[in-house]
């Protein structure tokens, strides 16, 4: 028998039960549509997470802080006093590898322009030492980043300018802004700076380094003499290179410079650390669909080996008149091929579907409101279904639905051909 | 062996198991059928005359003896070259046994599907077959919308749309009220003397058996009598 024509008759055969064929062909819809939107969303979200680390960092910069970035809060690990200070940025300079080290001094504040005021993390940075670094993201819209700063200069980032996204400035080029750091208490203290420029959108979050929309830059003297203080968040230093054996070697003789009390963390690191993480979910994600793709596939063996016993007679007349075992085992196959193929079509529409509804409902596709200056959002994160994905499921869908017929189509092709017949 | 000889039956056994005790169904059945020949088998119910028949159309093998179609020995074929035999045996059932789903031009066209002849050539020659049993205007009828003996015609020209070595019919009237089976049988009578087909009929009733040259009455497995028919 051609391929093509039993094709034909076995799509006659689905076409003839449509109930129980749409029903047997909904679990691998639902298997395979489980598959792609949950992909496609963590596909889409792995794309946004990266970029924004490539947005907001270079690979060949490290990290030097006192505490564990990554460190999660009451994580079990004991909080240490080691504290590190803007001079400490002088001795990683003497580092092998290192061009130069930049510290990041910040406190929260409450600032407060002419027409409100909001709270934010204020930043203390060497204003040309922060644009080498961030080179794309340190960038001014509006104003510069000056080269010589007066001491009263302030840099702020896009959704802090225009928070409601409406054209309503918070402040403009020249505007003043005060800054109060301890709001209420009895040490409360203010400085009036003027705003110098206003940094073109970065997207997404900071993670803490790096520039933000929601920041608020200031020289670092001026930090330093207004907090009182020149203990630093994190020091910044860029590599000669961002290769890994620099890397490597950097981070070692700084972790050795501070008798390995400070944490030092690559960007490359990190962005490993979030790959690897993601890729957990992913599996763990994959392997709940898959479990449903195997349900649907349990589902066209029961149904197969139920219709089985209904075209008992059907087989025996195939076999009376010439089929061959390999024959009637190729129908049965088929049957579960389309249904393998018509379900992966639908189900990958409906997962699409189902991944731009989901990022709909989390925000993503749809702009609700406007942001607001502390707004610390993912991005949009848009589903991504590659061609890949798509193909991937199909295969699936499609190699479980014969996988789980081969039993009730092998069946069928040892029937005995008068004993078919004789079935009433 | 006489190259007329279409079928030769030797010494032909078959028992079936049921459960731990054996039935004897054929207990040693010898005769030979000739290129042309119209034969009807007879006997009581539970005689052998549908596992005879069977047999010769290859959906069985012998338990013992021997059966050669066209010198074929059907005992030594395995599954599938039994099954590309039977592709050359054009069988009638009682129940007519049509696919429902496929209209009357899509079950004639059936064995040649299995077959793998192309779409066309198979299409002209099962239209050509459904003319030839009066069904020229019902080809794309279901078999629900078909009478009894409508059902039965597309059957033969299933049967016969393959150019068997022979035409094979167990009870094909059981079904049929008296005129429509004489209307079948005037069917067979016509591929009998004009395509020089050779007809095998398994049948109970007396005014199907008269048609045929030859009678084998079976009985209990055994042949009774094999004679020429003299009406
Ligand atoms: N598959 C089978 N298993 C067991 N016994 C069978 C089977 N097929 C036929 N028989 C038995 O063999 C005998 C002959 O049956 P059959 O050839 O159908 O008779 P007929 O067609 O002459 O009525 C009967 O006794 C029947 O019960
Ligand atoms: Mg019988």
């Amino acid at each position: 028998m051609k391929f093509k024509d039993t094709l034909g008759y076995s799509f006659s055969a689905i076409r003839l039960r449509k109930l129980r064929s749409g029903l047997t062909t909904l679990g691998i819809v639902i298997g395979i549509a489980a598959i792609v939107a949950l992909l496609s969303f963590t596909q889409g979200f792995e794309v946004s997470i990266t970029d924004q680390f490539q947005d907001g960092f270079s690979t060949d910069t490290l990290i030097v802080s006192a505490q564990n970035p990554m460190q999660v809060p009451g994580g079990g690990v004991e909080p240490s006093d080691f504290t590190m200070y803007t001079n400490d940025s002088e001795s990683i300079e003497t580092v092998d590898g290192v061009i130069f080290a930049t510290p990041l001094v910040s406190s929260r504040a409450t600032i407060e322009s002419d027409l409100t005021s909001t709270t934010a993390e204020v930043t203390g940075v060497n204003y040309t030492e922060f644009a080498a670094l961030y080179s794309t993201t340190f960038v001014a819209e509006l104003g510069a980043i000056p080269e010589e700063p007066a001491n009263d200069s302030v840099i702020i980032g896009q959704s802090l300018y225009d928070p409601w996204n409406n054209g309503t400035y918070f402040v403009d080029i020249g505007d003043s802004l005060t800054v109060t750091i301890n709001a209420g208490l009895p040490t409360e203290k203010n400085v009036t700076l003027t705003v110098v420029g206003v940094l073109a959108e970065v997207g997404g979050s900071s993670f803490g380094v790096g520039p933000s929309d929601s920041g608020v830059y200031l020289t670092l003297d001026t930090a330093v003499d207004f907090f009182e203080s020149d203990e630093v968040k994190s020091i910044v230093v860029q590599l000669v290179s961002d290769n890994e054996a620099t890397i490597n070697a950097v981070t070692l003789d700084i972790e050795a410079l501070f008798d390995y009390e400070a944490t030092v963390t690559s960007m490359t690191s990190l962005l490993d650390t979030m790959t690897t993480m993601l890729g957990t979910i992913e599996l763990l994600l994959t392997g709940i669909a898959g479990i449903s793709l195997l349900v649907a596939g349990v589902g066209i063996m029961n149904i197969m080996i139920v219709s089985l016993m209904e075209r008992t007679r059907e087989i025996g007349i195939l076999k009376a008149l010439g089929a061959k075992g390999r024959t009637v085992m190729g129908i049965f196959l088929t049957e579960a091929l389309l249904i393998g193929v018509i379900g992966g079509v639908v189900g990958i529409a409906a997962g699409a579907l189902l991944a731009n509804l989901f990022s709909g409902l989390l925000g993503g596709g749809f702009t609700m409101g406007g942001r607001t200056p502390s707004d610390l959002s993912f991005g949009t994160i848009t589903p991504i279904l590659t061609p890949e994905l798509a193909l991937w499921a199909m295969f699936f869908g499609v190699v479980v639905s014969v996988v789980f017929a081969l039993y009730p189509a092998w069946r069928a092709s040892k029937l005995d051909p008068v004993d078919a017949l004789r079935k009433e | 062996m006489n190259t007329n000889t279409v079928l030769e039956v030797q010494d032909l056994k078959r028992t079936y198991q049921l459960g731990s005790i054996p039935v004897h169904a054929l207990r040693g059945v010898s005769f030979q059928v000739n290129a042309g020949e119209f034969v009807s088998v007879l006997g009581p119910s539970g005689s052998g005359k549908s596992t005879l028949l069977n047999m010769i159309g290859a959906l069985d093998r012998p338990s013992e003896g021997t059966l050669a179609i066209r010198g074929t020995e059907v005992g030594t074929l395995n599954d599938n070259q039994l099954a590309e035999l039977r592709q050359r045996v054009g069988f009638v059932f009682q129940f007519f046994n049509l696919i429902s789903r496929l209209d009357a031009i899509g079950n004639v066209e059936l064995p040649l599907t299995i077959a793998g002849v192309p779409a066309e050539e198979r299409r002209a020659k099962a239209e050509q077959m459904l003319e030839k049993v009066g069904l020229g205007d019902r080809m794309h009828h279901k078999p629900s919308e078909l009478s009894g003996g409508e059902r039965q015609r597309v059957a033969v020209a299933r049967a016969l749309v393959t150019d068997p070595s022979f035409l094979l019919m167990d009870e094909p009237t059981g079904n049929l009220d008296s005129v429509t089976a004489g209307e079948i049988m005037d069917l067979v009578d016509t591929v009998n003397q004009e395509l020089g087909m050779t007809v095998i009929v398994v049948t109970h009733d007396p005014d199907v058996s008269s048609r045929a040259r030859r009678k084998i009455r079976l009985v209990d497995g055994q042949i009774d009598s094999d004679e020429v028919n003299n009406n």
